[in-house]
């Protein structure tokens, strides 16, 4: 396991739930100390939670880490899994539409990765899925000096 | 995640949720929930003091509003700050529940709603 200061972090975590919920406290935590911004903070946990999950409970993987990279003009996410093969940058955004009582339950997340990063991109390394996510960062008032730039 | 249940009268139950709508979140509500969704006539959940809403906090809304509404029964949200209504927008989910900015609002278009039903019933 590595962890380092910001601006650039990156933690190990066992693919899990109880893990995935450790690990959104540990990039809300990041993401504060980084001062990336109210919504930065938001959009990287929304994202976090979701492939997470998904490597969890649908690719079957057994680690994950996680890294986060401040930059200039906002911050980079790397989501790495021993999981299944997934590429949610081609996954279709699902969205319910009318009013009806017959709607999935699930499945909403591509759309929701896609609505609230900047950009996404996906490789197979070495038998591990590879997302990269970029957001946006408006920077906090009450943010330590230098938090965002770029080391 | 804190959640109060304020039941207004025989048929509007208000529920009030403060925190984070995460993963740990979502586990600490979901049973109250599900027991909301079977009893319920009308539902209105207020999320002004939510500040975080992801994969299983909607989960859990959406399989309140789907066993709500099989039951001939209305939900609705209030007071969503904006991350969390572009959330809730993303996914669709206000086709089937109604966003309003506070509870007396939901509140009064569920009851209308309710009326409809009723005098349709008649």
């Amino acid at each position: 396991m590595s962890e380092l200061r910001p601006p650039f972090c990156s933690r190990d975590f066992p693919a899990t739930v109880e893990a995935a919920s450790e690990a959104e406290n540990w990039v809300a935590r990041q993401a504060s100390d980084m001062g990336l911004g109210e919504e930065a903070e938001f959009a990287i946990g929304l994202c976090l939670e979701e492939v997470f999950l998904n490597a969890v409970t649908h690719g079957h993987a057994n680690r994950a880490t996680i890294s986060v990279r401040a930059e200039p003009d906002g911050v980079i996410v790397e989501f790495a899994d021993d999981g299944a093969p997934f590429d949610p940058t081609l996954a279709p955004a699902k969205h319910i539409s009318g009013p009806t009582e017959d709607f999935d339950i699930g499945g909403y997340g591509t759309g929701l990765m896609q609505k609230f990063s900047r950009r996404m991109s996906y490789s197979r390394f070495e038998g591990m899925n590879r997302l990269v996510l970029e957001f946006d960062a408006s920077r906090n008032a009450n943010a330590g000096p230098g938090s965002l730039s770029a080391p | 995640m804190d959640m109060k249940v304020i039941q207004d009268d025989d048929e509007m139950t208000h529920v009030v949720l403060d925190g984070r709508f995460d993963i740990q979140g979502a586990q600490e509500v979901d049973s109250r929930f599900e027991e909301l969704a079977k009893s319920s006539k009308a539902l209105v959940v207020d999320l002004s003091k939510v500040s975080f809403l992801a994969s299983l906090g909607i989960r859990t809304l959406m399989l309140s509003a789907k066993t709500l509404l099989r039951r001939g029964a209305e939900m609705a949200v209030c007071g969503a700050g904006e991350n969390v209504e572009k959330v809730l927008r993303t996914t669709g989910f206000n086709e089937v529940a109604g966003l309003y900015p506070d509870y007396d609002t939901a509140a009064r278009a569920l009851q209308e709603r309710l009326a409809a039903f009723s005098s349709k019933k008649a």
